[in-house]
């Protein structure tokens, strides 16, 4: 049963999306990643009783503190008032395991994932530092 | 299996029919499939003995393996509920997930990366190198490294592990090279990428490997040693293997001489099974092993069997554990390549002069985006996290592994209040770090950290342990009946015919990454096995 309507569901992804940038404050990210991360906040909590209810009472409280409308220092201030709280952990835990298990960021961050299908890194860089020696392989003498 | 990939043909090759009735008394039962269970099973069948192989989880094979860091890490890891309790992080921050162990044909040894030390001869008598440890349960095992050599010879030759007995190094990748020139930085000698339990050129029928970095998530292209397609495979082609996948152990039973006379087990249709045995030899992992040896009480046996001693389940080891992660200006890209073919040994020594007994060593780790995430500082958020995060690309790590105090209280015990999907206790799993634990991870992460400094590290992370991955001494040798629960061939005390076959036989736990030891062990109890059933001793 979900327990928040699709009209609901697409207002709170905004302010997710909002408090997941704040939370985890990456300069270069687009919005994209952010909001798949707050989508997934939102569609897991539509289906769990505690936590929907959580996700409106934090989100309530996040509305009435302005949160929108601070600056990023503001944001974080408020934020780390509130950490440790079920509400705070239910987003800060469900961010960990989307915002950075999707490919857009992974090539963001400079991380290539799966390379089964290409061969490996054999032949695509498994040794193409330079900024150091070549170090030895075998074991001391 | 046209078109099929080595890795993926010596996966299904080690499928075979139900060979043997369950009412044939005269076959060995092995419960578990990983390094222990898996090569035991192998040097058996190899001489003859017919072996029942019970592998609680499903047969994966290459084709099935994802890269992918959670849906990996979700395919593979042993996932059945446990609890946790003690004064570790993990039980804060992982309450469910004490242990990343596998569950799948192949066990764990479908995950390890590779690393290869060997124990150093002090490391078998501790009590005698180190004294008296306020706290520590401190035992010398009954063996030493002289009974253990020829078998050492015999897995490093059988796994094809590199730098030994002629086999080439692996090459350096990126994370070695920041590792290495570090070590030498900093004065360290001992570093090398190996000894290692992947090809760096075909071997034993497996490719070289491509340097992909994924050991942790089963090996899709089997450059990696493992039980599912190096020993299992071999075990079936002698028709001596009957390897049940999806069979739960529920009991060992027992006779009125206080023989094992079988294996209770739920097969995949949920069907209730008991497999009558010769000889029961138990590899479920240190945390399954006790418990299954806990789960197995009788009104003869009340404490569990083989418990005369009392400690099933105590003594429980995870190695030191943590990890360090470097920054630097330039990119290092640690992923690419193969994970831990990178030690340094300089700091596996028995020093006090640093402030702790025992040693460690540092070995090149990398996560992907994924899992260092979840893992570098669980619970962590904010503008130094996201910080740690955008430097990924240029980011190093190395894992800290080193020996743990046994304490009676680090225990797996059976918990009364919350059963598995079975209907079985789950087992939870106390561990507090001992004072020597904590002075060592706190020297061996300053060491790590000053590796990449060295090199021009910008910034330096110490990460915690992560659940465990060397699950160790819950059913330690001993030379007197009471203070442990096996001889030195893994043999009960209290049940002649009962053995353990893996890590939870460590009367301690060495410095050095457990699987090869394991294997040397299962390959010398199989050894000895075979003879005790020759003279009709089992």
């Amino acid at each position: 049963m979900a327990l928040l309507t699709s009209g609901e569901l697409d207002a709170h992804v905004d302010e997710v999306a909002l408090l997941v940038r704040a939370m985890f404050p990456h300069e270069g990210f687009p919005e994209g990643p952010y909001r798949r991360s707050a989508k997934a906040i939102v569609d897991a909590a539509g289906e769990d009783a505690r936590a929907v209810t959580q996700l409106r009472q934090g989100l309530a409280e996040l509305a009435a503190a302005d949160f929108a409308d601070r600056d990023e220092a503001g944001r974080l201030d408020y934020l780390r008032g509130i950490a440790g709280t079920a509400f705070f952990e239910q987003v800060r835990a469900k961010v960990i395991v989307t915002l950075y298990d999707d490919p857009e960021v992974w090539s963001l961050l400079g991380y290539e994932g799966p390379c089964h299908e290409q061969g490996g890194y054999l032949e695509r860089g498994f040794d193409d530092l330079d900024w150091l020696p070549a170090p030895r392989v075998e074991e001391a003498a | 299996m046209a078109g099929a990939s080595i890795a993926e043909r010596l996966g299904q090759e080690a499928k075979t029919p139900s060979r043997f009735d369950h009412d044939d008394a005269d076959v060995v039962v092995v419960v578990g499939s990983g390094a222990g269970g898996g090569t035991l099973a192998n040097e058996l069948c190899r001489r003859g003995i017919r072996t029942v192989v019970l592998e609680a989880g499903p047969h994966l094979t290459a084709d099935d393996y994802h890269e992918e860091e959670w849906p990996a890490f979700n395919q593979m890891a042993w996932l059945d509920n446990r609890t946790t309790s003690g004064g570790w992080r993990v039980a804060r921050d992982f309450p469910n997930l004490p242990a990343w162990t596998v569950k799948a044909v192949g066990g764990t040894s479908t995950h390890w990366a590779g690393a290869c030390p060997r124990f150093k001869d002090y490391e078998f008598r501790i009590r005698e190198a180190y004294g008296e440890i306020p706290g520590a349960n401190l035992l010398d095992w009954p063996i030493g490294l002289a009974d253990l050599e020829p078998y050492y010879d015999q897995a490093e030759l059988k796994m094809g592990v590199t730098h030994r007995h002629g086999r080439p190094p692996l090459p350096a990748n990126n994370n070695y090279k920041v590792f290495a020139n570090g070590a030498e930085r900093v004065g360290y000698g001992g570093y090398a990428t190996g000894p290692y339990a992947t090809n760096a050129e075909p071997f034993d029928g497996r490719p070289a490997t491509l340097q992909e970095g994924f050991n942790f998530q089963g090996d899709k292209h089997g450059a990696k040693w493992s039980t599912l397609i190096a020993e299992l495979p071999k075990a079936a082609a002698t028709g001596k293997l009957d390897l049940r996948a999806d069979a739960h152990a529920v009991q060992i039973t027992h006779d009125a001489r206080g023989r094992a006379d079988g294996v209770v087990y739920i097969d995949a249709d949920g069907a209730l099974r008991r497999q009558r045995a010769r000889a029961v030899c138990v590899a479920g992992n240190a945390i399954e092993s006790a418990r299954l040896l806990l789960l197995s009480s009788s009104p003869s046996h009340p404490d569990g069997l083989a418990n005369s001693s009392g400690q099933v389940g105590r003594n429980y080891m995870r190695h030191l554990t943590g990890s360090v992660y470097g920054s630097f200006a330039e990119p290092v890209r640690m992923y690419r390549g193969e994970t831990m073919a990178g030690i340094i040994a300089d700091e596996s020594v028995n020093d006090p002069d640093r402030g702790f007994v025992g040693g460690f060593y540092m070995e090149t780790l990398s996560l992907g985006v994924p899992f260092l995430a979840a893992f570098v500082d669980p619970g962590a958020w904010g503008p130094d996290f996201t910080a740690t995060m955008d430097a990924y690309e240029r980011t190093a790590g190395m894992w800290l592994v080193g020996e743990d105090m046994p304490q009676e209280t680090n225990a797996v015990t059976l918990n009364p209040d919350i059963s598995d999907q079975h209907g079985l206790p789950v087992p939870n799993v106390h561990f507090d770090d001992h004072a020597n634990d904590v002075a060592m991870r706190e020297y061996a992460w300053r060491k790590g950290a000053a590796v990449y400094e060295a090199v021009g590290a910008l910034a330096t992370t110490k990460t915690p342990p992560y659940p465990s991955t060397h699950n160790l001494g819950t059913c330690r040798m001993s030379a007197r009946p009471e203070d442990g629960v096996v001889n030195g061939f893994g043999q009960a005390h209290d049940v002649p015919n009962l053995f353990v076959s893996d890590g939870s036989v460590f009367t301690t736990g060495a410095a050095a990454n457990p699987t090869l030891t394991i294997v040397a062990l299962a390959i010398r109890q199989a050894e000895y096995l075979a003879g005790e059933i020759a003279s009709g001793g089992v």
